[in-house]
C-alpha cells in the first residue's frame, strides 16, 4: 500500500470526485502551531512506488483542509489558519495560483465542504464560530451563519438535500440548517463535550454521525433526535474526524487522537468492524474515495499519507 | 469580590430528556422499519417542503420553558452575555422555539434603559431572587436579601473572621479563666480540710458535717464550673460550626472561580512538561455554566497542554482546539517536538523553519480553467451500491469479494456517467480498459415525459432531445427542464399532456425522495 511522506504534519486528505486515483492533502508546519503550510495532490499509480506528487501549492500559514470542486475538475478549495479560503486551479501551473484568496473569517478556517448535489457552492466552517456559504465565482460570502457559541468544526452538506447542511462546535452541539431559513432548524445537543466533526449518512438522508472529545460517535436520526441511535465506543482517546461511507449504508470511518482509524457497522451490535493502527502520532485526516468502493486514505501529524483497500493492511507493501 | 453563584443545574434540569450516553444501538429491523414509516409518514408531508423533517416540530414544552425562566431570571445570569445563556439553554436539550419564547417571557433589561429602571429592577430582582434562594438548594443556606450579594459577601468574610476569633478567645479565656478559678478552688478546699483535720480532730464531728456541706458545696461548684464549662464550650463548637458552614458556603461559591484558576494553573504546569491528570477539574469547568467563562478568561481553545498564546501579528494558536479530553482519561500525549514547540512559543521565539511566502493570488481575476469531466453521479443517487470491479485493475481497485463481509447488496452496476470521457482525458493514469457499461437508461418516468413532449409541438421536440442528452446533472436539474417543457409546449397542444407531465412530476418527487 503507498505511502507518501510530506515535510509537514498532515491535517486532512480529500480525494477527487473525479479522478479515481488523484486526492489532495492539506497539511501545516509545526503541528499548525505557527508556520507555513503546503497542499499536495497526490497521484496513485498501479507500479512502485505507488503514489507520487503531482503538484503542490506553498502557503503563508497552516492549512487546515480541502475540499475538491464538484463543477470543476481541476479545482479545489483550501481551509487556512490565517482566516482566508484560497482557491487553486491544479491546471494552471504553482505561479499562477492561487486564482483566489478571500479573507473574511476572523480566525482559523477549519473545514471546508463543496456541495455535492449543487455544485456550485461551498461551506467554510472557522473557529470566529461562523459557518460561511460561497460560490466560485462571487468575490464574497453569500452568507453567514453566526449561531454557534465556539468554535465551529466542520459544516458538511446533506448528500441529498441541496439547500440543507449540519455543523458541529466547540459549544457541544450539533445544529442543522437549511440556506433557505434566517437561522438554524434543529439544534441538537450531541455530546457533554466538544463536537469535532460530523457526516451525514449517504443512503440516509435523515442520518448523521458526530464525533467528539468524548471518545464516542454518536449516530442521529433528525426525526428523533432526542437520543442516539448509536453510540459508538472504542476510541481511547477525541475523534478527530468521522467520515460515512459512500458506498455501504452503515459503514463508519472514523479516525482518533488514539492513532488509529477505525470502522464501524452502526446498525450491528457489535459495531467495531475494522482497526489500522498505522499511524504513529494523531490521525486527524480521513476519507473513503466516492468513485472506488473500498479505497480509504488517512493522514496524520506522523506526516505520512496512506491509502489503502479496506481489508488490507495499509503498511503492506 | 464578588462570589458567582452557580446555576440551576440539578434538579429542575435533569428531568428535560437530553441525550445521555445511551448504551446499544437498537436492532437493525426496528430501526430501518421505524425510518421507513417515517419516510412513508414524512412524504405526504414533503411535498410542498421537502426538508421539514430538518426541522423541530414538536411544539413547545412549558416545563422546559419555566425552567429557562427561571434560569434567566437570575440576577447572575442577567449580567451575563445573551450568547452565553442560549447556548446553556441550548446544550440542555431546549429547542430554538422554547429559548426564544423563554427569552420573551423574562423581562429582559437592555443596558439602555438599565440605569433608568434600575430601581425597579432591583426591588424586582430582590423579591425575584426572593424564592429563587429557597427554591435553589445550590445556593447558600442563609441567603440574605437586602444588602447586595458583594457586599453581603465582605461583610460576612469580615463578620465571620471576626466572629470566630471572639468566639476562639473567649472560649479560650474563659477556659484559662475557669482553669484559674477552678484550680485554686479545689486547692484552698483541700488545704481547709487538710487544715481542719489537723488543727483540730475533735471537731470533726462538727467539722464533718460542715465540711460534709463544704464538700458538697464544693462539689457543687466544682459541678457548675464543669457544666458552665460544657456548656460554654458547646455553644462555641456550634456557632464554630455555624461559622463553618457558612465558610464551607463561601468555598463552595469560590470553589467554582478556584477551579478555573486551577485548570489554568494546570495547563500551564503542563505545558512545561508535567503530564498531569487533569480529569475532575476540566469536567467540572464543563459543568459550570459559562463554558463560555473559558472562552471569555481567555482560555479560548486551551487544549490538556496548551493555552492560548496571542502575539501581535502572527497569533500562534495551540495546534489543536478540541480541549482536554472528559472524566475518565488522562490526556493525549502529544509528540515531544510538539511540546517544544509549544515551549518556544511561549517563551517568545519563533520556530526557525519558517518561510516567509506570499500566497496572495497572483492574478485575482484569473478565470477558472474549463472542465474536462462532466460530474459523476454519486453512487448514493442511484441508490444502488455500485459492483465490484473487475480483478484486473490497479492495485488500488478491489481485486476479491471484500475480506470482511458486511452482507453489503450487489446490484445493478454503477453508472459510469453517459459523458465519460475519463478514459481519454486522463492523463495515463488508468491503464485498465474499464468494460464499457451502457449508461444507465434515464427513469422510466422520464421517457414518458418525453414521450408526451415529442407530441406534435417541434420545437419541443428538438429541447427533449438536448435534454436526453444532457443527463448530468442529476435529477432535479431534469425536473427543471421538464417543468420548462410543459411551459412552452404546454399552451396550445392541450391539457392532457400538462395533467400528465403534472403526474410524471410528482412520481419523480417520490421517488426522490424515496432514495
Amino acid at each position: 500500500m503507498p505511502v507518501f511522506k510530506a515535510p509537514f504534519n498532515g491535517y486532512s486528505v480529500k480525494f477527487s470526485p473525479f479522478y479515481e486515483s488523484r486526492l489532495a492533502v492539506a497539511t501545516a508546519q509545526n503541528f499548525g502551531i505557527l508556520g507555513n503550510g503546503k497542499i499536495h495532490v497526490l497521484e496513485l499509480s498501479p507500479g512502485p512506488p505507488g503514489v507520487t506528487e503531482s503538484v503542490s501549492f506553498d502557503t503563508a500559514d497552516a492549512v487546515y483542509d480541502v475540499s475538491w470542486s464538484e463543477s470543476h475538475d481541476s479545482v479545489l478549495v483550501a481551509a487556512l489558519g490565517d482566516g482566508s479560503v484560497k482557491i487553486y486551479d491544479t491546471s494552471l501551473p504553482p505561479p499562477s495560483n492561487p486564482i483566489r484568496s478571500f479573507q473574511e473569517h476572523a480566525r482559523e478556517v477549519h473545514s471546508v465542504d463543496y456541495n455535492p448535489t449543487r455544485r456550485d457552492s461551498f461551506l467554510t466552517a472557522s473557529w470566529d464560530d461562523t459557518v460561511k456559504l460561497w460560490a466560485m465565482d462571487l468575490p464574497a460570502s453569500i452568507r453567514t451563519f453566526k449561531e454557534h457559541a465556539y468554535c465551529v468544526y466542520q459544516a458538511v452538506w446533506n448528500p441529498k438535500h441541496g439547500d440543507v447542511f449540519a455543523s458541529a462546535s466547540g459549544d457541544c452541539t450539533l445544529r442543522i440548517w437549511d440556506v433557505r431559513e434566517p437561522g438554524s432548524t434543529m439544534i441538537i445537543p450531541g455530546h457533554d463535550f466538544e463536537i469535532l466533526s460530523c457526516d451525514w449518512n449517504k443512503y440516509d438522508d435523515c442520518v448523521l454521525a458526530t464525533s467528539s472529545v468524548d471518545k464516542t460517535i454518536k449516530v442521529w436520526d433528525v426525526r428523533s433526535y432526542r437520543a442516539p441511535l448509536a453510540v459508538l465506543n472504542g476510541h481511547g482517546y477525541a475523534v478527530r474526524k468521522v467520515k460515512f461511507s459512500p458506498h455501504r449504508r452503515s459503514l463508519i470511518a472514523s479516525c482518533s487522537y488514539d492513532m488509529s482509524v477505525c470502522l464501524w457497522d452502526y446498525m450491528v451490535e457489535d459495531a467495531l468492524v475494522g482497526r489500522y493502527d498505522h499511524h504513529t502520532e494523531f490521525a486527524v485526516g480521513i476519507d473513503m474515495s466516492v468513485l472506488v468502493e473500498g479505497l480509504m486514505a488517512s493522514t496524520g501529524w506522523d506526516e505520512l499519507v496512506y491509502v489503502w483497500q479496506q481489508g488490507m493492511d495499509p503498511r503492506a507493501s | 469580590m464578588a462570589t458567582p453563584s452557580d446555576f440551576p443545574l440539578s434538579p429542575p434540569d435533569d428531568k428535560s430528556p437530553i441525550p445521555e450516553v445511551v448504551t446499544t444501538p437498537s436492532p437493525t429491523p426496528p430501526t430501518t422499519e421505524a425510518q421507513q414509516a417515517s419516510i412513508a409518514q414524512e412524504t405526504p408531508k414533503q411535498q410542498d417542503s421537502p426538508p421539514s423533517v430538518f426541522k423541530n416540530s414538536e411544539p413547545l414544552r412549558e416545563d422546559q420553558i419555566q425552567n429557562a425562566i427561571k434560569f434567566l431570571s437570575h440576577p447572575r445570569v442577567r449580567g451575563s452575555p445573551v450568547i452565553h445563556r442560549r447556548s446553556f439553554l441550548e446544550r440542555k436539550g431546549l429547542t430554538k422555539e422554547e429559548i426564544d419564547e423563554a427569552f420573551r417571557r423574562v423581562p429582559d433589561p437592555s443596558p439602555s434603559s438599565q440605569p433608568t429602571v434600575s430601581t425597579q429592577d432591583g426591588q424586582k430582582a430582590v423579591s425575584n431572587v426572593q424564592p429563587q434562594g429557597q427554591v435553589q438548594a445550590m445556593q447558600p443556606a442563609p441567603v440574605v436579601m437586602v444588602p447586595p450579594p458583594s457586599l453581603l459577601s465582605r461583610f460576612r468574610w469580615y463578620h465571620a473572621a471576626l466572629a470566630v476569633g471572639v468566639l476562639a478567645a473567649s472560649g479560650a479565656g474563659t477556659a484559662v479563666f475557669v482553669k484559674k478559678s477552678l484550680i485554686p478552688r479545689i486547692k484552698s478546699w483541700v488545704r481547709r480540710i487538710m487544715l481542719e483535720e489537723e488543727t483540730d480532730p475533735l471537731k470533726k464531728a462538727d467539722a464533718k458535717p460542715s465540711l460534709a456541706e463544704e464538700a458538697v458545696a464544693a462539689a457543687k461548684a466544682a459541678s457548675a464550673a464543669a457544666s458552665d464549662v460544657a456548656r460554654v464550650s458547646q455553644e462555641m463548637m456550634i456557632t464554630k460550626s455555624e461559622e463553618r458552614k457558612y465558610f464551607e458556603d463561601l468555598t463552595r461559591l469560590l470553589g467554582v472561580q478556584v477551579q478555573e484558576m486551577k485548570s489554568l494553573s494546570n495547563n500551564i504546569r503542563n505545558l512545561e512538561g508535567n503530564y498531569n491528570n487533569l480529569p475532575k477539574v476540566y469536567s467540572a469547568d464543563q459543568e459550570v455554566y459559562g463554558g463560555g467563562l473559558v472562552k471569555t478568561s481567555a482560555e479560548r481553545r486551551s487544549y490538556a497542554n496548551g493555552s492560548n498564546i496571542d502575539y501581535d501579528t502572527r497569533s500562534a494558536r495551540s495546534a489543536s482546539p478540541p480541549p482536554a479530553p472528559p472524566a475518565d482519561s488522562s490526556m493525549p500525549p502529544h509528540p515531544k517536538s510538539y511540546m517544544d514547540i509549544m515551549s518556544m512559543i511561549q517563551r517568545g521565539e519563533k520556530p526557525s523553519n519558517i518561510r516567509e511566502i506570499n500566497d496572495m493570488p497572483p492574478n485575482p481575476n484569473q478565470q477558472l480553467s474549463n472542465p474536462r469531466i462532466a460530474p459523476k453521479t454519486k453512487p448514493w443517487d442511484y441508490g444502488q451500491a455500485p459492483q465490484e470491479e473487475n480483478a484486473n485493475g490497479p492495485w488500488w481497485q478491489p481485486k476479491n469479494p471484500r475480506s470482511m463481509d458486511f452482507g453489503y447488496e450487489t446490484t445493478a452496476s454503477r453508472s459510469i456517467g453517459i459523458q465519460n470521457e475519463t478514459n481519454t482525458m486522463e492523463p495515463a493514469a488508468l491503464p485498465r480498459q474499464r468494460s464499457w457499461v451502457p449508461p444507465q437508461p434515464p427513469p422510466v418516468v422520464m421517457a414518458e415525459a418525453a414521450e408526451a413532449i415529442r407530441r406534435p409541438k417541434p420545437q419541443a421536440k428538438i429541447d427533449q432531445e438536448a435534454a436526453a442528452s444532457d443527463d448530468q446533472s442529476g435529477v432535479s436539474d431534469e425536473l427543471q427542464k421538464i417543468t420548462k417543457f410543459s411551459e412552452t409546449g404546454g399552451d396550445g397542444s392541450g391539457n392532457l399532456q400538462i395533467t400528465e407531465i403534472q403526474e410524471e412530476r410528482e412520481q419523480q418527487q417520490f421517488s426522490q425522495e424515496g432514495n
